[in-house]
Parts: C-alpha cells; sequence; structure tokens
C-alpha cells in the first residue's frame, strides 16, 4: 500500500505542477489551482505568521493617540481624537472617547483599544440623528481595489469589539461624497466580552471611487443613527445611508461602553491575522494626515528662521513626512521665538503660513528683534504644554 | 461662536491663509484643507472675517 506522501505526490505530479520527494514539495512551481482560495491565508492565519502591509486601516490596534495621549474627550461633531478617527455626534456631550478607556484587558496580542462611553442618553433617537465614527481610507491606499470598475476586489473587514450592550450594530463602506454605501451588520452575543468580527463584502462595480489623494473609502461603525441615515443592510445602495435599519443604540443606555481594536479592512475573502506594524511605522503613517510636535523638555527647539522684521520671525518648520496635501492647518501652543539678543515667549497663535508638502513656513508675532536675525523656535520654560501641529486630515 | 480673521501676503500675491481665533490656527486657504471648507460654510451662512493686519 503507498504511503500517503506517496499518494499525494502521484496526484500532484498528475497535475504536472510540482514533484515530491519524500513528504516534501521540492519544486517550487505549485499550480495556482492546486491552492484553494484563501487556503494560503488560512494557512498563515492559524500558525501566527504575518505578511505585511495587508491592513488598509491606519492605527487599526489603536496605537496611536498624538492629539490627546490616552486623555478622554467628549465627542464634539466633526472632531479627530485618535489618529485616523473621526467623530460625529449630532447632539453635544453625549459620550466620550478615549484609549483604553475603563481599563479592561484588550484582546490577547493587543495593547490598545478605543474605548466609547455614553455620557447623557439619547433614550429615543431623532430621524436625522447620527452617532457615528469613521475611518477615511486615502484614494492612493485602496485604489488597487478597482472599486468603481467591473474587476473590482472583495474585500475583507475584520475587528475585535466588546460592549455592555448586546444586540446589532451597524457600519458603512462608502465612497467619498456618500452616493455609494453597503450598510453592514454585526451582533454583539455577549455583554462585556471580546469578540472576533469579520464581514467580506463585494467590491462595488459602480459608483465613482477616488484614488487620488482625497477620500478613497470610508469605513464607519455607528452606535447610534435616526431613520433618516439607516437602510437595508448587506447591498450596494445610493441612499446617503450609514447604518442598518433597526440597530441597536448604544445612547439609550447612560453608562453603556463599546470597544474596538484590531481594526482591518484587506483585499480577499479572507480575514487574516492582525498586520502589526512598527510603532514608528505606524506613528509616520499617522503623520501623513496629523502630526503633533510635543518635545516636552524645556528649551527643546522645533526648528529654525529669521526675523522678517521687528515683529515677525519666519520659521522654516519640516515636516516629518511628506503630508497629503501642501495645504495643513498649522496650530502652535505655548512656544517660543528666540534670537542671540531677544525672546518672545507664549505665542500660541499663528500669524501666517506658507506651506509646502515637505515644510511650512510659519510665521509668528514677536517684538523688538532685529530683520535678518537668525532666530530658533522653541519650548522655552513651557515643556510640559508647548506644541506645533500639522494638520491635512480627510 | 467661531471667528476667523484674514491675513496679508508679505511675498505678495495673495493670501495664504485664515486665522482661526478660537485656537489661533492658521488654516491654508485650499479645498483640500477640511477647515477651509468650514470657514467657506461659515462665511456662505452670511458671516465676515476680521480684516487683516497692515
Amino acid at each position: 500500500m503507498p504511503s500517503q506522501s506517496k499518494l499525494l505526490g502521484d496526484l500532484i505530479s498528475a497535475a504536472g505542477a510540482v514533484s515530491v520527494s519524500g513528504s516534501n514539495l521540492v519544486a517550487n512551481t505549485v499550480a495556482n489551482s492546486a491552492f484553494q482560495t484563501g487556503s494560503v491565508e488560512n494557512y498563515l492565519s492559524a500558525q501566527n505568521l504575518g505578511f505585511a502591509l495587508r491592513n488598509r486601516i491606519i492605527n487599526g490596534d489603536i496605537r496611536i493617540d498624538q492629539r490627546n495621549a490616552g486623555a478622554s474627550s467628549t465627542v464634539v461633531d466633526g472632531t479627530y481624537y485618535l489618529d485616523r478617527y473621526k467623530f460625529y455626534s449630532s447632539q453635544a456631550s453625549k459620550y466620550t472617547v478615549q484609549q483604553n478607556a475603563g481599563s479592561v484587558t484588550p484582546p490577547a496580542g493587543f495593547s490598545n483599544y478605543m474605548g466609547l462611553t455614553v455620557t447623557s442618553a439619547v433614550s429615543s433617537l431623532g430621524s436625522t440623528d447620527y452617532f457615528e465614527f469613521l475611518h477615511i481610507i486615502e484614494g492612493y491606499n485602496v485604489a488597487d481595489l478597482d472599486f468603481g470598475k467591473s474587476t473590482a476586489k472583495t474585500i475583507t473587514l475584520s475587528f475585535w469589539i466588546r460592549s455592555s450592550v448586546t444586540g446589532t450594530y451597524g457600519g458603512v463602506i462608502k465612497n467619498s461624497d456618500g452616493t455609494r454605501g453597503y450598510i453592514f451588520t454585526y451582533a454583539i452575543s455577549s455583554a462585556n466580552t471580546w469578540e472576533y468580527k469579520t464581514i467580506t463584502i463585494a467590491g462595488d462595480t459602480s459608483g465613482t471611487w477616488l484614488t487620488t489623494n482625497g477620500k478613497g473609502i470610508t469605513l464607519g461603525f455607528s452606535i447610534g443613527m435616526g431613520s433618516s441615515y439607516s437602510t437595508t443592510p448587506n447591498v450596494w445602495q445610493t441612499t446617503g445611508a450609514d447604518s442598518a435599519t433597526g440597530a441597536t443604540n448604544l445612547l439609550a443606555t447612560n453608562g453603556a461602553t463599546w470597544y474596538i481594536t484590531g481594526v482591518q479592512l484587506e483585499k480577499g475573502s479572507t480575514a487574516t491575522s492582525f498586520d502589526y506594524r512598527p510603532f514608528g511605522t505606524e506613528l509616520r503613517l499617522c503623520q501623513r494626515y496629523y502630526f503633533k510636535d510635543v518635545p516636552t523638555n524645556n528649551y527643546a527647539s522645533f526648528a529654525m528662521g529669521s526675523a522678517y522684521s521687528a515683529t515677525i520671525a519666519q520659521i522654516v518648520y519640516p515636516h516629518k513626512v511628506t503630508m497629503r496635501t501642501a495645504s495643513p492647518t498649522v496650530t502652535v501652543a505655548s512656544v517660543a521665538v528666540q534670537s542671540a539678543t531677544t525672546s518672545t515667549t507664549g505665542i500660541s497663535t499663528v500669524a501666517g503660513t506658507y506651506p509646502g508638502p515637505n515644510s511650512t513656513l510659519i510665521e509668528l508675532a514677536v517684538s523688538g528683534f532685529t530683520a535678518r536675525n537668525a532666530v530658533w523656535l522653541n519650548t522655552a520654560a513651557s515643556g510640559a504644554s508647548a506644541f506645533v501641529s500639522l494638520d491635512t486630515e480627510l | 461662536m467661531e471667528n476667523y480673521k484674514l491675513t496679508i501676503n508679505r511675498f505678495g500675491g495673495e493670501p495664504t491663509c485664515i486665522i482661526r481665533l478660537s485656537d489661533g490656527a492658521a488654516i491654508s486657504i485650499s479645498l483640500e484643507n477640511t477647515d477651509y471648507q468650514a470657514y467657506l460654510k461659515w462665511v456662505e451662512a452670511g458671516n465676515t472675517p476680521e480684516p487683516a493686519d497692515e
């Protein structure tokens, strides 16, 4: 009776694709048809073997919080908190967002999560109420998915979720202007328990999907959505909705919590293991859209420049990475401009900017300087609070 | 309520940014900037920014 490896070898040899020596494949010529769809991905996932740069989500494991450094924030409509996540709230002061809110143990393999907490209940949603957050993926980073073409690729979303309120929640995959959208749902079965969810979606063959530095694909998670923005799930539609009709309203319960981490959106029909990237890599990916330079130490330098006049200093500020656009919003707080002979401290207003993609000339109001003298921008004695930030978020 | 202030271009030409007075941020004049888009809506609502310093 032939051995199993002999049988396998005979079968594969019969296909003319590869040869077997003992129990080992010895030629690097296995035909594509020999693999079931997803078999390689499943094997690598089962073995916890990574293969890199699959995840189109930046900060999917919620490591980066440049703006708030782990502090809790009450959500203001249309505002970014943890890097790359933009929050919406049709009513003010209804919920908070915080890295590692509630200090629960994250799922195995993760160190951080994003926690939403209801601080003022909305027991009955109005038809135009919306409570959600979006992750807007730049078009360049999804161009290969061919959305809007007959060759559109299937995508798979996966994430870890935990909530104090069980039920069926809704979310959306949509294009830049919301004229194409796919509502997905997922069930939270057990309260206060991490659950892993995977959702596979056939790519959209219609509509306009940007492949530029604009909004490519937007992923949204809803925690409460009015009827005007809710519709039937699991089909591509044009309603502009962001959630599913009848989805659970987390806002109905004061103190309710909703935590998420390990957010991954990838090409293909298989949810692979989370695409861990080095911290420095992830930070740089975030900084294409926003960076906050916080030296922390007193008298730490930001950048050099010169005095344009007695009252205006011009600082050439190099960006950390090439930013998404050459048109940032520039903010400073408690910074100082210093020359060999004088200084102006406590500057928290920008006087002007002349930006490019890789650096920005920042003008700051000063007093008593000599034109054309060299100056440098630093923290002075405000190391704990001084910062410079640039924002080109979508 | 939010308010804004215009700026001048010290190198000549058109201004390159406006100032958001609530936080002193300089917002690039570009439709690619979402803060500038918000400014345009603010103007469309009938508001007027403060003039630039000379």
